[in-house]
């Protein structure tokens, strides 16, 4: 019983110090040789340095299961250059947003294309910087 | 909550090393003043890709205006072969876990830019995907860039560099210039030994001598020839082109390297 006990405090342990799934760290984190799209509705979009964030919450349609998905885009400076604001993206807007997705298989990715209401939103030349 | 805030941070911070690559879309305005044309350096220095000479005339002169780099510069490191290091230099690059272009991820790098906010150092700060801001006065010339409020000064009213007793190191040099014809020559010693020559991990030391020369082709395009000298980290000089593009129309904005470490303390 104590054994079981520690072990249930040792695993709340652990899962209070591990690291979020999509916490994968510089280039090496995505595989900007594949591609993925996932249509959703966003629910935090972070117009902040270094890196504009968008998080969302993807529906499966065979299961009606949501899984919740970040997106990373360039910096702010250079959206900002394209006419992005930081009202651009707000939460419950629907976007499809398609990019390299992460190595670790979660569900994150590096932003390379961002559709609103079906019309893409510019990114700015290269959209990299 | 807090984790939440941990999980947002890690993650913005992630990208910060998502190979760059500045594009450039605007086009110019007309052209101010056209004492000399598009007329070439009589010896050009050594180019990169070669931009376009026709359109506008303009001054050579004039390296006013906001410039951000070239489609095709930019990453982690400057187009064409790396340098020459001596043994020394060796040692230091085997040291350097870069992330931008590199196999390193954000809580492995060791690059002081990331993880400390140290003032990137040249001809670093040209690799750093944001434009900058040429203002000329009569007794310098100013650089000042979108990254991280950084500034140089180069002197233009013909003093010298400080004698190597009184010059105190520092991430960005101590920068006099002078024309050489259409050519812009700017020379800067006094650094220290904090940084890299580019995002990759090439290293130098307080021994570095930075020798740049800019020269504005035509309305558009200016184009800057980079030599770095350093007996200790390089076994000959590293000579490095790197081209700029025109944008009349922007203005810097602010970029701030603390807003990463605000979110999570990633010192190291």
């Amino acid at each position: 019983m104590r054994t079981k006990l520690f072990s249930l405090i040792a695993l709340g342990v652990l899962l209070a110090l591990s690291v979020p799934a999509f916490a994968h760290h510089g280039s090496a984190a995505y595989d900007m040789s594949k591609t993925v799209t996932v249509t959703g509705t966003v629910t935090d979009f972070q117009f902040v340095n270094p890196h504009v964030l968008i998080a969302m919450d993807v529906k499966d349609p065979a299961t009606g299961k949501i899984e919740h998905w970040q997106g990373e885009l360039t910096s702010p400076n250079h959206l900002a250059r394209a006419g992005w604001t930081k009202s651009t993206i707000k939460p419950g807007d629907e976007l499809t947003i398609t990019g390299g997705p992460a190595k670790s298989g979660s569900p994150t990715m590096w932003i390379r294309k961002v559709s609103k209401d079906g019309q893409e939103v510019s990114l700015g030349g290269g959209g990299d910087n | 909550m807090m984790r939440k805030r941990l999980a947002w941070a890690v993650f913005v911070l992630a990208g910060v090393f998502v190979a760059s690559s500045p594009a450039m879309t605007q086009q110019n305005t007309p052209a101010k003043q056209a004492p000399q044309g598009n007329q070439p350096a009589a010896n050009p220095p050594r180019r990169g890709p070669a931009p376009p000479v026709e359109g506008p005339p303009h001054d050579p002169h004039d390296l006013t205006g906001v410039w951000n780099a070239r489609r095709g510069y930019g990453g982690d490191t400057y187009p064409g072969p790396g340098p020459e290091l001596t043994a020394w230099g060796e040692e230091q690059f085997k040291k350097a876990k870069a992330s931008n272009g590199g196999e390193y991820t954000l809580e492995q790098t060791n690059d002081p830019v990331i993880t400390k906010c140290y003032p990137p150092g040249v001809p670093r700060i040209y690799l750093q995907p944001f434009p900058m801001q040429i203002v000329q006065t009569p007794k310098e010339v100013i650089l000042l860039f979108e990254y991280d409020h950084t500034v140089r000064e180069v002197f233009t009213d013909g003093r010298k560099h400080p004698d190597a007793d009184a010059l105190t190191p520092t991430y960005m040099g101590n920068s006099i210039g002078h024309w050489d014809g259409d050519t812009f020559v700017v020379d800067t010693v006094g650094f220290n030994d904090k940084t890299w020559l580019d995002r990759s991990g090439r290293p130098h030391s307080d021994q570095l001598h930075v020798i740049e020369r800019f020269h504005r082709m035509n309305e558009r395009d200016l184009e800057l020839d980079i030599t770095m000298e350093d007996p200790k980290a390089l076994a000959k000089p590293w000579q490095v082109h790197f081209g700029f593009q025109l944008h009349p129309d922007w203005t810097l904005q602010e970029q701030v390297c603390a807003d990463n470490g605000a979110f999570v303390n990633f010192e190291k």
